[in-house]
């Protein structure tokens, strides 16, 4: 089983609370906090890394959460955008049916699908996880009951597969521990097994998914290296010195193999001074 | 509809229930309590009796010491030195401290020599060991088993098992984790866990003992040869079972009308006793010293004693990779798996063995 992750924190201005949140969090179980920018335009505002945690310290990630209410709002989502990469994952909440359909038929990339209403079954195939929020059923008994209705039709369709369960809370008491989500995933439908994968395994696979969105069809992802310090520059011909530097690393299914270096212009032999 | 359905079941939960007699030479309770490794708590129950004897008090509080290592790296419980001192000397238990079986990567020696990795998909894919994935698993595998003899491996350092295993731990993929340890030493000579693992900041604890003695408590009324009861004669063993789980829970058991917590109650037919000794040990206790406390309440009887049957109840860490042997545990909503001997002055016996949703059948 991977590890258990909340990917919906909501994310206020008041950094005292958000901290509050996070410790609450942290100490009910969850992993993986994930901090949502609820708002239908880009905002930056990423966070460092804290060591709460029971076994093994926490991990913050950043999410951005795009309410798209106009096509226009759509172009972030395009894989060119380099808003998008600054995020572990994004996720996509359409307003109206219209907008489902353009996003469904475009390319656009994006790794979690936020849910109010009825659903299609082709967005599945994408291998898209579908994200309920269980705060509201806290809060609010009319919700609770939409929450549910919900979740029963989106369990029809999508029997369980890659559903994922977070809380989209505002205050520490919005949240609960892992095997609480997981004992609520059984009122929304899911089996056993299922709840606790929409808590812990499926969060993971989103999690990766967003990862592969900075790489090229999560094969091979590329770092720009800083440039060499002055001091070895002067020692080179200027001529001879070549163009550009990179570093590859190759990936295949998640195991690194080597790092490579690529040369692109003529191939130069750095020669140390003395030997000149 | 199916969703209405599956909210009416509870989670899977086994419990086996049999009957004995210590004195047939047949008798599995020792081999349930030998393959039973890693025990977290030890409680036992008697009625009618207001001091515990002095034996049984030595006995209770030798049950360990247990030692506890920070940060050891794996290599260290693979090298020769190791295995040769601890493992071929005795018995020696190993389990990783604060690590959830269904979330982290567990470790765990068994006292035969097998040391058994739980680990999760990405660790198993850095490590690069052969191993099996785990059976209690759900529709992605995300868990894997490595399982490597180490008397297997000590026969020949040379091989090319060895040399694998070897590099993995301390180059390809070092991992650390905070052990318990527990060695049950056969041989003669004294070597020490504390100075074997003495740059690691091993500490040595005692278990925790917690005694109480119960007043008026009602206690159910059994009949040895009866393990499904009788009607108005005598209670059943699963009803004993609860009975004992909500005694050792601390739970009132007055079944007060305006009792928000429980309304339990003791099963019919009972007595009530007029005190009750109970005795918890807490730590890392192992099965050899189990033994020793079973055989002395088995002798609890040689004098004549009011107490009409005395319960003895283990239970496992619920972060354990196994039950009992090699059967894997898991963790979906509880861990639990444990047993229980109910001894009658007759020398009969009945023994419970109790696992919960990832297990298989207890043996």
């Amino acid at each position: 089983m991977a590890v258990f992750a909340d990917l919906d924190l909501r994310v206020g201005s008041d950094m005292k609370a958000l901290r509050g949140l996070v410790e609450t969090a942290a100490h009910r179980g969850q992993h993986g906090p994930n901090l949502r920018e609820a708002k239908a335009l880009r905002d930056e505002n990423l966070f460092s890394l804290l060591e709460l945690g029971k076994s093994r310290p926490i991990k913050i990630l950043t999410r951005l959460t795009i309410i798209v209410s106009d096509p226009s709002h759509c172009n972030v989502l395009r894989a060119t955008s380099s808003r998008v990469r600054l995020y572990d994952v994004v996720a996509v909440f359409p307003k109206t049916e219209k907008l489902f359909h353009v996003i469904q038929c475009s390319d656009f990339v994006y790794d979690l699908f936020c849910l109010i209403w009825k659903l299609l079954g082709f967005a599945i195939d994408r291998g898209l996880a579908f994200e309920l929020v269980y705060s509201p059923a806290i809060k609010d008994s009319t919700m609770r009951r939409y929450t549910i209705s919900n979740a029963l039709n989106l369990m029809q369709i999508c029997k369980g597969k890659n559903v994922i369960i977070s809380s989209a809370a505002e205050r520490p008491l919005e949240i609960r521990g892992p095997y609480d989500v997981a004992n609520l995933g059984l009122l929304f439908g899911l089996s056993e097994s299922d709840a606790k994968a929409a808590v812990s395994t499926n969060c993971r696979a989103a999690l990766l998914h967003g990862e592969t969105r900075k790489t090229a069809f999560g094969i091979i992802s590329t770092v720009k290296k800083p440039r060499p310090s002055e001091g070895d520059e002067d020692c080179l011909p200027a001529p001879k010195k070549a163009k550009c530097e990179e570093s590859c690393f190759v990936t295949q299914a998640g195991v690194q193999i080597q790092e490579r270096r690529l040369w692109i212009s003529h191939q130069c032999i750095h020669t140390p001074k003395n030997r000149l | 509809m199916a969703t209405l359905r599956r909210l009416r079941e509870v989670p899977r939960h086994l419990l086996v229930c049999e009957k004995s007699n210590f004195g047939n030479h047949k008798s599995r309770h020792r081999h349930i309590i030998q393959t039973h490794y890693y025990n977290y708590r030890v409680s036992f129950l008697i009625p009618e009796c207001g001091i515990l004897s002095e034996e049984l008090k030595n006995l209770v509080m030798q049950t360990g010491p247990y030692y506890f290592v920070k940060s050891l790296p794996l290599h260290e419980l693979i090298t020769h030195e190791f295995i040769s001192t601890f493992i071929k000397k005795g018995s020696c238990c190993a389990l990783t401290y604060n690590t959830n079986i269904d979330e982290d990567n567990t470790v765990a020696l068994l006292p035969n020599g097998t040391l058994l990795l739980s680990l999760d998909k990405d660790t198993y894919e850095e490590t690069g060991l052969q191993g099996r994935p785990s059976q209690f698993s759900g529709r992605k595998i995300m868990k894997f088993i490595v399982s490597i003899d180490l008397m297997e491996l000590s026969l020949n350092l040379d091989s090319k098992k060895y040399e694998r295993i070897s590099w993995s731990f301390k180059e390809k993929k070092p991992l650390k984790f905070d052990f318990l340890l527990a060695w049950h030493n056969t041989g003669s000579e004294e070597s020490t866990m504390m100075s074997y693992f003495s740059k690691y900041q091993i500490q040595e604890h005692q278990p925790k003992v917690a005694l109480s003695t119960l007043r008026d408590l009602q206690c159910p009324v059994l009949q040895s040869s009866e393990l499904e009861g009788t009607p108005d004669v005598s209670c059943r063993a699963l009803e004993l079972f609860d009975w004992l789980g909500a005694v050792f829970s601390n739970v009132d058991l007055n079944n007060e009308p305006n009792n928000f917590i429980s309304t339990y109650c003791c099963p019919q037919p009972s007595t009530v006793v007029a005190k009750a000794y109970s005795c918890t040990i807490t730590g890392f206790i192992l099965p050899e010293k189990i033994c020793l406390l079973l055989e002395h309440l088995c002798h609890y009887y040689d004098e004549p004693k009011l107490a009409p049957w005395v319960t003895l109840s283990v239970q496992g860490f619920a972060d354990s990779p196994v039950s009992w042997g090699k059967n894997e545990h898991g963790f979906r909503k509880g861990g639990e798996h444990l047993y229980n001997f109910v001894i009658f002055n007759n020398q009969d016996y009945w023994l419970q063995m109790a696992v919960g949703a990832n297990d298989h059948c207890p043996p």
